[in-house]
């Protein structure tokens, strides 16, 4: 009887084995550190990274900071303890988190930004779309808008900030403000609002609508925050293009924005190719192999790895959505995940 | 101190919140570029609504000696409860009612009864266990907001139901129908306050349990509808705050506790218990969203607003501790 359990036990085992689908090249666990769930970006970033790493045979296990980054130190203490095969992390902090890169490099841990570039230390693989850049691309669009509203680069734009302590916003800022600055006909009036809350948002919007009649575009630095921008404009008996919007993720609600008039442009960070980088890419990242800096193709995109001095670095261009493309399914925020799996990098 | 001075200076600290709200929209609309205008006072109340209606429940709790630091998430579950359902976008289902204004009892029966059951959990550990009500409160704001990071999995929920965003559009007076709903909160717990037998024996309670026991209170009984209006009327803001921001996110809400509680006891509510009224609690939540009205219009760099959120809390909590010193003295 005894022996009759055990077979059936080891059987059972040996069929639950076979039943998972990354039984035949099962290369082991690695930790996603997602620096919070309360966003889609970051909550659709857990779905592709845990998609992509499976389809080249590594298992995932998320990790949520809820954006404190004491906690997410603890997390990269705890992580690198279990000697996984990597670690992805999307730093709540971009400076405050290099130590514990710095730890789990040394503790023979490969470690991937994802999203959140770490520039002061070395990491051994980065994909980013570039907060930096995400700015410069809604610079352009608010340029191409002003004229399209104006007849020229000039008026009034309000940025509604997420909460001024995240890096990622003042980066994207840095970037949108520094490609404005050659225009000194258009004014730019920045806001923030506080722990990237909506109503916060929302009474940004309503406030300088009557301080400032005449904004033209509010341009939020996440799509939630553009859903209440877009309810105050309402409030405010705006019809949808009376005063143009614009944010920056490429969230789903955006894109409903979008197609119901009220939004002009969403800059969109190319989720699903950034995510899948990094699984195109993890067998070298794990055997600690040269990534060779070059182009390539990630998920149609043209994409430019670069040797920095912070390591490895992929750079996937964020695109700008509008009312002519929205419907295009390689935008993550059109929920619709590409159908052929990654392979890995030779 | 001759009666006609000393009447007129107990006049002024019962309600010196609303003179502090008086000088300082004098101060805002005199420096300020663009404060003084009908559209901004509009703004200044309207903001109020959210605010305002939580404040309401969590001073009745605080008046009756207790705690509630749940308010903030059960209003950021109603607000989710209220997108899920009735919103068209995102996660939301878009369920439709017909004839569609049923949608606005029923979201907010929904919301009530959400906010109300957590309220009576809280109150039955708090009351019928004995536990610590900042420790019962403090895990279910923790819990409840976690359940709508879970029920929503990160997602937000949009474009809610015309009849429920009907509320948040339309203006009587030039201020939208949700702020006359917080309004005609505060009209309404005021008299309750300050009328009803439930009203006086809360304060009693607050002021010394042991004694409005002895007295034949049902304290139990009390400070059980207490901690469900609580929950209940958090979930209405919650549900004001749907309308207002015509869906719900999942960190919707985030930072409403703090500025509750600022509210409460800048418009003179004891921690201690046993002391407050709520008149001055809309005073105080006014106050506050004129000083967040002003920041907006202010243009000031973004790292700075919340140093100058907190000094001028600080300056008005200040003023209240110095009403106390001075009445006091006159005692």
């Amino acid at each position: 009887m005894r022996h009759l359990l055990k077979y059936g036990m080891v059987l059972l085992a040996g069929m639950a084995a076979l039943l998972h689908p990354a039984y035949a090249q099962d290369k082991g666990k690695v930790y996603y550190m997602v620096p919070t769930l309360i966003d889609e970006f970051q909550t659709g970033s857990v779905s592709a990274i845990e998609m992509f790493l499976k389809q080249v045979g590594y298992s995932v296990t998320t990790l949520n900071a809820d954006n404190k980054t004491d906690l997410q130190q603890s997390q990269m203490n705890d992580v690198i303890a279990l000697k996984p095969k990597a670690i992805i992390l999307a730093a709540v902090d971009f400076n405050a988190l290099a130590p514990s890169v710095e730890a789990a490099r040394a503790a023979g841990i490969p470690v991937v930004e994802f999203d959140r570039q770490i520039s002061s230390t070395m990491s051994d693989f980065t994909s980013v779309a570039g907060t930096v850049e995400i700015g410069y691309v809604a610079a352009e669009q608010v340029q191409r808008l002003l004229t399209e509203k104006n007849g020229s680069v000039k008026g009034k734009v309000l940025q509604v900030l997420g909460d001024p302590g995240d890096p990622y916003t003042l980066d994207i800022q840095k970037g949108f403000e520094e490609r404005m600055a050659k225009f000194p006909e258009v004014t730019i009036i920045s806001q923030p609002a506080m722990q990237w809350e909506a109503s916060n948002a929302g009474t940004i919007v309503s406030d300088q609508l009557l301080a400032n009649p005449d904004i033209d575009i509010v341009f939020s630095h996440a799509a939630h925050l553009s859903v209440a921008a877009v309810a105050s404009l309402e409030a405010a008996g705006k019809k949808p293009g009376e005063v143009y919007v614009m944010s920056s993720n490429g969230a789903p609600v955006a894109l409903d924005l979008i197609r119901q008039g009220w939004m002009q442009v969403e800059v969109e960070q190319p989720l699903y190719a950034q995510a899948a980088a990094i699984a195109m890419f993890m067998d070298k990242i794990v055997a600690k192999t040269k990534i060779e800096p070059g182009e390539y193709d990630v998920l149609g995109l043209k994409s430019t790895v670069t040797d920095e001095a912070w390591g490895p670095t992929i750079k996937i261009p964020g695109a700008a959505i509008t009312k002519d493309n929205v419907d295009d399914p390689s935008f993550w925020g059109n929920l619709k995940p590409p159908a052929t799996p990654v392979t890995s990098v030779p | 101190m001759p009666p006609r001075q000393r009447k007129v200076l107990e006049f002024v600290l019962d309600n010196l919140v609303w003179f502090m709200l008086l000088v300082v929209l004098a101060i805002f609309s005199a420096t300020i570029p663009n404060y003084f205008q009908p559209g901004i006072f509009a703004n200044v109340i309207e903001q109020s609504s959210v605010l305002g209606v939580m404040s309401i429940g969590l001073a009745l709790v605080i008046i009756a000696g207790h705690m509630d630091l749940s308010v903030e998430s059960v209003a950021a579950l109603s607000a989710m409860a209220t997108g899920i359902l009735f919103a068209s976008s995102g996660i939301g289902m878009g369920i439709t009612l017909t004839p569609g204004w049923l949608v606005v009892p029923v979201s907010l029966v929904i919301g009530l009864a959400v906010g109300g059951l957590i309220g009576a959990l809280n109150g039955y550990l708090v009351i019928k266990i004995k536990m610590n009500a900042f420790i019962v409160t403090l895990s279910s704001y923790i819990w409840v907001r976690g359940l709508v990071v879970a029920a929503s999995g990160g997602r937000s929920a949009q474009n809610l139901a015309p009849d429920l965003r009907f509320l948040g559009i339309q203006r009587f007076l030039g201020i939208p129908l949700t702020a006359y709903i917080a309004i005609a909160c505060f009209i309404g717990f005021s008299f309750m306050m300050a009328k009803t037998r439930f009203g006086r024996h809360l304060i009693m309670i607050g002021g010394n349990e042991a004694a409005a026991f002895r007295a034949g209170i049902k304290v139990d009984k009390v400070l059980m509808i207490a901690f469900v209006l609580s929950g209940a009327i958090a979930a209405l803001a919650g549900w004001i705050l749907a309308i207002r921001t015509s869906g719900a996110t999942a960190n919707l809400g985030t930072g409403l506790l703090f500025n509750a509680f600022a509210a409460v006891v800048i418009g003179g509510v004891s921690l201690k218990g046993g002391v407050g009224a709520l008149p001055g609690v809309y005073a105080g939540v006014l106050l506050l969203s004129s000083i967040n009205t002003a920041i907006n219009l202010m243009g000031l760099p973004a790292h700075y607003t919340q140093v100058i959120h907190g000094l001028l809390v600080l300056a008005a909590v200040l003023l209240d501790t110095l009403k106390q010193t001075i009445r006091k003295r006159l005692a």
